[in-house]
């Protein structure tokens, strides 16, 4: 289904990063690089250039947000690029400065959502082809931080769980997929809580990310 | 007399009422009068015999000054003690003398290097009556009132005994140059008195008498340094005891520094299992659960499809990982509490000198258990120490003794490798022998090294039984 993505990956735990070479390589990605620090991804990336990059935050030398940091720097240089991140922890924080701008091409995930592969690598082919992929992880503290309570207590709990699946970036397809609805249901789920939450129309699902953790984070 | 150089030494050879006499000075012997030699010669031209000259002359003026400020306010004070007056002015004086203090600590710092602890700072209880009661029991400022009393007498013999030779010397060196003689030396001061009187003039007149007095002061010169050195040293020790902080001011900043250190290590400690757990097992863990994701897959995918040798594969990986991520918890949560120290400190270390890889005798004395924080401390030192052994000496044989003396637990770690062991050099500040100190010293412990080149290395630590 996926013939040909070229991935590049930076993860520091070598035991991780055998597994989602192995792993990617199993589903049909291409994996141009496979690297343990920001400095050999940045090179790969200028050299392979590749549709997506999966990136610990966590790397050599400090142990911190080294790959947030060139994560964000990659964004800026080559703006096609898909960026995965992936991390131990959910920081909200690192989510909003790396959806600064923009929603495209942008994912993060719990390092913990590979151990449902399909999951994983559908996620995976959502960022490089330009789509958007948030952990649930984020969005339930994004919706729980929310300071807009009472105008998310508007909704239905069906609707509520449209949000959250629209929050993590799927589409209309996906979201039907996973809740067993019809995509027609879904639709006009997604018009409710656009104008219950009085939030502007916007036709691709990246826009419609943006859109709603503005709201959620505002 | 004759001189010889040998290869030890040098031999001295001479005759002495027609018997013949030979000295052998060794070549070490030799070494050291040189650098005595050298020490005396260099000593008048020393930053540090200037900084001490010019300290003295600075703080006697100041000594004089300060005192009679104090004493006659205290004088003033108690006079009118009866009066209310009197207090705020005693008080008054107290806060002064306090500056005073401080400046002589700050000359001390900048000139002598002597690095004087501040002591507690002033802080009164609210109120002017509270201001007044602190200011008349503070300790420091009494102290500070002492320390100028007895600066006075100090000053008075350093300039009998240190600053006079130097005058004397100035005088005597320009006394052949400046005017023929015109100046003479002053007649005051140690060198005046210790010789007989009218001994600078002795010869008269003429070039001998010229050459004789600059002679003097050229052997004064070298003089000079030390007897200011001496005057010096009082001043540092009355100023230690006097201007620093009170024994239990010292006692509080000990302890403070060491809970800092103690929270820094436990900080690091837990920021390091974080560290562990983060890209040991955490990482091996998220590894097994996507093999066995990928498994799950593989096999929901329809029977004739399925690549059994790729699930073999993929199952023997994960349950590899899985075997691994044990081993890494077992390791990291012996390095948090080791659950051989449940059974008592004898058998943990027992357990550590069999693991060990150089071969370790182990002798244990205790008549009483030392308290759990003891205990840890100990086997975290041996463990640590041994370590140091096995990475670092290249020994043979190492032996730990751990035995109770009264209220003390003492800890010896010793092996036969090549000595050369310093606390700064083995580890980070949160490992290794640095770390073992601060660790040591958190509990009021010790610990000593003896490490020459060469070997043999003997590490000593001492823990209170109670802590």
């Amino acid at each position: 289904m996926s013939d040909s993505i070229r991935v590049a990956i930076a993860e520091d735990s070598g035991v991780l990063r055998d597994g989602l070479v192995q792993l990617l390589a199993d589903r049909g990605f291409e994996i141009t690089a496979s690297v343990s620090e920001a400095e050999g991804l940045r090179a790969s990336i200028e050299r392979d250039c590749p549709d997506v990059a999966v990136i610990d935050i966590r790397m050599p030398p400090t142990f911190t947000d080294e790959g947030l940091r060139a994560a964000i720097d990659l964004r800026r240089r080559h703006p096609g690029l898909g960026i995965l991140l992936f991390s131990q922890y959910v920081e909200t924080r690192y989510a909003a400065d790396l959806l600064a701008d923009d929603a495209a091409g942008i994912g993060y995930l719990l390092k913990d959502r590979v151990a449902d592969t399909s999951d994983f690598v559908e996620a995976l082919v959502r960022v490089a082809s330009g789509g958007t992929a948030l952990d649930p992880e984020v969005v339930t503290q994004l919706l729980g931080a929310s300071r807009r309570t009472d105008s998310i207590s508007r909704l239905s709990s069906r609707e509520r769980e449209v949000l959250s699946l629209m929050a993590e970036g799927r589409s209309n397809a996906a979201i039907a997929t996973a809740l067993v609805i019809s995509e027609g249901a879904v639709e006009k789920h997604v018009a409710n809580i656009f104008t219950k939450l009085d939030l502007p129309v916007s036709q691709t699902d990246h826009r419609r990310v943006l859109a709603v953790l503005r709201f959620l984070d505002s | 007399m004759m001189a010889g150089d040998d290869a030890s030494g040098v031999r001295l050879q001479f005759r002495l009422g027609g018997s013949e006499k030979v000295i052998l000075v060794s070549e070490a012997r030799l070494e050291q009068l040189r650098r005595i030699a050298r020490a005396v010669g260099e000593e008048p031209f020393a930053r540090r015999t200037r900084s001490e000259l010019l300290f003295f002359v600075l703080t006697v003026p100041l000594a004089a000054v300060g005192t009679a400020f104090i004493l006659l306010t205290m004088f003033a004070g108690f006079a009118l003690a009866v009066t209310f007056v009197g207090l705020i002015i005693v008080a008054a004086s107290l806060r002064a003398a306090r500056g005073i203090g401080g400046f002589h600590r700050a000359l001390a710092r900048s000139l002598l290097d002597e690095h004087i602890a501040e002591p507690q700072p002033f802080v009164a209880r609210p109120g002017f009556f509270g201001w007044l009661q602190t200011a008349l029991r503070d300790p420091i400022g009494w102290r500070s009132v002492a320390y100028s009393l007895l600066k006075i007498p100090l000053a008075v013999f350093g300039v009998w005994f240190a600053f006079s030779v130097w005058v004397d010397a100035f005088f005597c060196l320009i006394y052949p140059i400046w005017g023929a003689g015109a100046v003479r030396p002053p007649e005051f001061g140690f060198v005046d008195n210790v010789f007989s009187p009218g001994y600078l003039s002795a010869g008269s007149s003429g070039f001998f008498h010229g050459l004789f007095i600059f002679v003097t002061g050229v052997i004064l010169v070298f003089l000079a340094p030390w007897t200011m050195r001496v005057v010096v040293y009082v001043d540092r020790r009355l100023m230690r005891v006097l201007l620093g902080p009170d024994a239990m001011t010292a006692r509080v900043r000990t302890l403070e520094h060491a809970r800092a250190q103690t929270l820094d290590t436990s900080a690091a400690t837990l920021r390091r299992i974080e560290r562990d757990l983060h890209d040991g097992t955490q990482a091996q863990l998220v590894a097994v659960a996507m093999r066995l994701g990928q498994v799950k897959e593989k096999l929901a995918e329809s029977a004739d499809g399925l690549d059994l040798d790729q699930v073999r594969q993929l199952v023997d990986d994960a349950h590899k990982g899985a075997k691994e991520a044990i081993v890494e918890l077992r390791d990291l949560a012996r390095g948090i509490h080791p659950p051989a120290l449940d059974i008592g400190l004898e058998g943990a270390l027992s357990t550590l000198a069999a693991r060990s890889t150089v071969p370790a005798d182990l002798t244990v004395a205790l008549s009483d258990r030392p308290t759990p924080a003891i205990e840890a401390i100990a086997y975290f030192c041996v463990a640590e120490l041994m370590a140091n052994v096995v990475q670092h000496a290249h020994a043979s044989r190492a032996s730990i003794s751990c035995a109770q003396q009264g209220q003390w637990l003492r800890l010896v770690v010793r092996d036969d490798g090549q000595g050369g062991a310093q606390p700064a050099l083995v580890g980070s500040s949160s490992s290794g022998l640095s770390g073992l100190t601060d660790r040591v010293h958190a509990v009021d412990g010790r610990l000593h090294i003896t490490s020459p080149p060469g070997g043999p290395t003997v590490v000593t630590v001492d823990l209170p039984l109670h802590a």
